[in-house]
């Protein structure tokens, strides 16, 4: 089991939220991947915008420490796995193929997102499966879109959530969050070159930022 | 904008004198007579030299250079066709008034010359009619200059080309804007190598510097020509009837409001000039609550107004219908306004020059004085309307500093320039070494900056499928029409946030505001724009629809970097007037009435000396305060303040909140910042700078925010586009992400090392940064400890725009941080 990241009740059901910005569900051994955005920089770099390389690698190689760390036997990727049509790029492929072959073993299914749409279904060799969520898990529903679904509670991306904190002598800070409200959670983006905006909680929402290599809970 | 067509044409000049002779006839029928000045130019101009002339705005610069390609053509037989000349202009605005004024002598001289504006302004109708032919004389921008530089048969159109005229430089200069006209320039002078270039100028601190930067580094003659001396110049405050003891009191708000009311009232007609955008908005509120009578005669005028309105205004002054006008420096360059008798200057002047330009507008009848009433918004600008009065009387007019090869703005043109019919990197590249800006650009440069449009990156991690400029037989061009669409789209190298237009739900627009100020309204939100009270509906197709609201309450959008920093000048006056003060001299009304504050200050804390510097520490509820008083100008304390919070947090680990003013400096900790072991440790020392002065920018957001420019001129970012589909938005990224990506995948980019560079040499001056420091070091430091907040201090206690430095791990200060639950209307 993983050292580090946070444990938290979800509806009865123990969560591990991880720094880096993935949830581990222990009793199905399932690993939560929102936002991944593969092939971003790549949908730059075929329109005359240079962004360097490194984004999908880096992300991925994230995704190996996680599988190898938890021991996960699955992955649920809360949508937007692509980022555009034009970032289906040979490099980025190339590069999933290669990821997808290190862990045949592992079954991986995607909740479609709205860049999904656009972007289509990852290709049939990275062999994961596609379907419109919500996924109903009991107790929760996975899902791209932060809505409600009655009587579960939704895990779910699309947000990239972000924090702000304020402390003594005008501090301010903002940083990327898990957001679990009374019927949903979002987890935060998990790819680099994505961005962040700021959510507004209100009381009684739970609120984990990640700062450096640990999760907090913050009020 | 086209010179009537019928005027028959004399016979050519037999000789120049002749040519002369006639130009000298017609001044005669208007009742004028050639200024020596304007012999001068026509001269120098006919012996094929370039030039620049400096002189006060409205007293014939403009007749100066225009007479000269004219003269020349009556000497010519037959009347070229193609366009002759191309008068750059800074501002969209100020082509099409000085199109009417180049128009003026055409038909009396029997030219059938055309003259037409061409500017982001121009309609699509006549930029197709000109991309077939070109008029005889073309008024542009620098953005609109490099566009026509981009089209495939740019050569061709300029064959004919005898003079590019370069209208208000020194407003260009020092600017990146200045650099692109510099580019251009080179440009041209490849195209047309016997081609003049004159420059007009107000004067300014350095003005063989910019003749040089306008004329590029290859040797040619030419001049520096000294128009009619400047009107004399009359300074003068309102004073507040009365100052309170206590500083917090400074704060004037609209105490002054009955004062400006009577000075208006004064004159027939009014500019009263702010220093911000928002200030006008908030003062033609205040003015026409307190005198509803002027409804209709009073208008307001700045730069996110749309041009109808804006046209609509300027008409107004110049007919002498309008009684006042708020305007930000919008007005400040152009035509004259003649009815216009009276000035007023709200705020800080911030600089000599721009005082002495904006005195200027006033007082065009014959004899007439130019005056400007300085208003103070806060007691302590008194200060530096004093200050500014010295430094005219002592002549210390500012300089421009110039631009040092910005790497983005070259990334720019060289696409710009593969657009423009392709280039062969060689000659390119000495062609842009001919621009004082890039004179020193080194070999390692260039081939970043080929690498850099051709693979995406340096040669060793080259992006596949990547290629905004490509090689064809030779010649390096542009392949895609996609990206040739979306570099033209974006050429230009004003930045301002994402801006959203603001339109009334019946269709008539407004004008325009930052998108992140929308973000902030809710619907049904009131707030103040273009002078109107509005009601916020939704934002939809990039526009923000609002309807008429029914009173002026309400909040009134803020734009980003519009907060002029003092100038170099202004601070050294300021300090000497510090020291008489200091001294028990208080000399003048401003003074006079500043003298209660600045015993206030004396007493809880010290008036600094000349060769003093004070130090102020005070302890309030938010947490242990250092203020430092350099009286250096913003961007030299804000430097400064992130160098000492750097030097001061590798002491113990503390987390500083950082706030700089004209004035001064404020660091801010939770816990007391180890001030005594610093400074015995050389806290001011300019020791180390060249390295601490780097780090304290890593520590800092500076790079990060410089990088916001950088990343929408070298093509990084894109402005909204108007009629962009989804692509579009899928291509949208923030240029704080950009900088993320690229520190850790490509950490030796040298638009990063531009970033640095420019906050280092532009943003904080770091000649003048050291300089400071090196006076920091000798002088004579006082630390006082009050126990109060003092009124030199209390500014920066109440400043919102704020940096930190950090040696606290995040996690340990998250750790005694909340959750911003709400977040705040001013976060």
């Amino acid at each position: 089991m993983p050292d580090r990241g946070l444990r938290v009740d979800a509806r009865g059901e123990e969560l591990l939220l991880l720094p880096e910005r993935a949830v581990f569900w222990p009793r199905r051994e399932t690993l939560l991947v929102a936002d991944a955005h593969f092939g971003k920089a790549a949908s730059f770099r075929a329109a005359g915008v240079p962004v360097p390389h490194g984004t999908t690698a880096d992300a991925l190689t994230r995704v190996d420490a996680l599988l190898d760390r938890t021991s996960a036997r699955r992955v649920v990727f809360l949508g937007d796995f692509l980022h555009a049509k034009e970032g289906r790029s040979p490099s980025t492929v190339r590069a999933l193929t290669e990821w997808r072959a290190r862990h045949h073993a592992i079954d991986m299914t995607l909740v479609r997102g709205n860049h999904d749409r656009r972007a289509g279904d990852p290709p049939t060799k990275i062999a994961i499966d596609c379907e419109d969520g919500p996924l109903h898990e009991e107790p929760f529903a996975f899902a791209h879109h932060p809505r409600a679904v009655p009587g579960a509670y939704v895990l779910a991306g699309h947000l990239h959530p972000a924090a702000v904190m304020t402390g003594p002598a005008r501090q301010r800070e903002r940083l990327a969050c898990f957001w679990f409200g009374t019927e949903i959670g979002v987890l935060p983006a998990f790819g680099d070159f994505t961005g962040v905006s700021e959510v507004r909680p209100v009381v009684g929402d739970r609120v984990f930022v990640i700062a450096d290599e640990s999760v907090f809970e913050v009020r | 904008m086209t010179s009537p067509m019928t005027a028959r044409r004399p016979p050519a000049a037999s000789t120049t004198g002749e040519a002369i002779e006639r130009a000298e006839r017609w001044f005669t029928s208007r009742g004028w007579r050639p200024f020596p000045f304007q012999r001068d130019v026509w001269r120098a101009y006919l012996a094929g030299e370039s030039g620049l002339v400096h002189a006060a705005t409205g007293t014939g610069k403009t007749l100066a250079v225009w007479m000269a390609p004219l003269i020349e053509a009556m000497r010519e037989p037959r009347q070229a066709s193609g366009l002759r000349v191309l008068w750059i202009t800074p501002l969209r605005a100020l082509a099409a008034d000085t199109a009417d004024a180049l128009i003026q002598p055409l038909g009396d001289l029997g030219f059938d010359w055309t003259v037409e504006t061409r500017t982001s302004d121009t309609s699509a109708a006549v930029r197709a009619r000109q991309g077939r032919r070109l008029p005889t004389a073309l008024l542009t921008t620098p953005e609109s200059l490099s566009i026509l530089l981009s089209r495939e048969d740019s050569s061709q159109q300029f064959r004919e080309l005898r003079v590019v005229v370069v209208d208000e430089w020194h407003e260009l200069m020092g600017t990146k804007r200045g650099v692109q006209v510099e580019l251009g320039l080179a440009r041209l002078r490849q195209l047309r190598p016997d081609i003049r270039i004159w420059g007009l100028s107000a004067t300014i601190g350095n003005l063989e510097d910019a003749r040089d930067a306008l004329l590029g580094t290859e040797p040619r003659t030419s001049r520096l020509v000294r128009g009619v001396e400047p009107k004399r110049v009359v300074v003068d405050a309102l004073i507040p009837p009365v100052i309170e003891r206590f500083p917090w009191a400074g704060h004037l708000g609209t105490q002054m409001l009955p004062a400006v009311v009577n000075a208006i009232e004064e004159g027939e007609s009014a500019i009263v000039f702010t220093n911000t955008r928002s200030q006008t908005e908030i003062w033609y509120r205040a003015l026409l609550e307190a005198r509803p009578d002027w409804a209709g005669l009073i208008a307001l005028h700045h730069g996110s107004l749309e041009r109808k309105t804006r046209e609509w205004v300027e008409e107004g002054l110049r007919t002498g219908r309008l009684r006042c006008v708020i305007a930000t420096s919008s007005l400040d360059l152009g035509v004259d306004f003649s009815p216009v008798d009276r000035v007023l200057q709200i705020g800080s002047p911030k600089g000599v020059a721009r005082l002495l330009q904006r005195a200027g507008r006033s007082g065009h009848r014959p004899g007439a004085l130019s005056r400007v009433t300085c208003v103070p918004t806060n007691v302590l600008e008194l200060l530096d309307v004093a200050a500014a009065r010295d430094g005219i009387e002592m002549g210390a007019i500012e300089s421009r500093l110039a631009v040092e090869r910005p790497l983005d703005l070259l990334v720019q043109h060289v696409v710009t320039v593969a657009l423009g019919g392709g280039f062969d990197a060689d000659a390119l590249v000495r062609e842009v070494r001919t621009t004082r800006a890039y004179a020193e650009l080194t070999d390692a440069e260039w081939a970043w900056v080929m690498d850099f449009v051709s693979r995406g990156g340096d040669a060793l991690q080259g992006y596949e499928d990547y290629a905004r400029v490509v090689q064809r037989d030779g010649r390096w061009i542009v392949a895609s029409r996609e990206i040739a669409r979306r570099h033209r789209l974006s050429i230009g190298t004003i930045v301002s946030d994402a801006q959203i237009t603001v339109q009334y739900l019946r269709g008539q627009r407004l004008g325009s505001v930052e998108e992140s100020f929308i973000a902030r309204l809710r619907p049904g939100d009131r707030f103040t724009f273009a002078g109107k009270p509005l009601e916020f509906v939704r934002v939809r197709d990039l526009r923000a629809w609002v309807r008429r609201a029914p009173n002026g309450q309400g909040v009134i959008p803020r734009w980003m970097g519009s907060r002029l920093p003092l100038s170099g000048e202004l601070a050294a006056a300021i300090r000497r007037r510090l020291d008489e003060a200091h001294r028990g001299c208080f000399r003048g009304a401003e003074m006079e009435a500043l003298r209660p504050i600045l015993e206030v200050q004396a007493r809880w804390s010290r008036i600094p000396a000349l060769d003093e510097v004070l130090i102020e520490r005070v302890r309030t509820r938010e947490g242990h305060h250092v203020f430092v008083f350099p009286f250096e100008g913003r961007l030299v304390h804000e430097g400064l303040a992130a160098l000492f919070a750097y030097r001061l947090s590798r002491f113990t680990p503390i987390s500083f909140t950082l706030a700089a003013n004209d004035y001064g400096l404020e660091l801010l900790s939770a816990d007391a910042a180890p001030l005594d072991e610093a400074r015995a440790q050389g806290l001011f020392s300019p020791r180390n700078l060249f390295d601490d002065l780097p780090a304290a920018l890593n520590a800092s957001e500076m790079a990060r925010r410089q990088f916001r420019e950088i990343a929408r001129i070298a093509g990084l970012v894109f402005p909204g586009f108007p009629r962009s589909g989804k692509t579009a938005r899928q291509l949208q990224a923030s240029s704080g992400l950009f900088f993320d990506v690229l520190e850790r995948h490509d950490p030796s980019n040298l638009l990063l090392g531009q970033a640095r560079r420019e906050v280092l040499e532009r943003q904080l001056e770091r000649s003048r940064l050291a300089r400071t420091l090196e006076r920091l070091a000798s002088a004579r430091a006082v630390i006082t400890t009050p126990r109060r907040t003092p009124p030199l201090a209390f500014p920066l206690l109440i400043d919102r725009a704020r940096d930190r430095v950090s040696s606290e791990t995040l996690a340990d200060r998250i750790r005694r941080m909340q959750l911003a639950l709400e977040r705040a209307a001013d976060a």
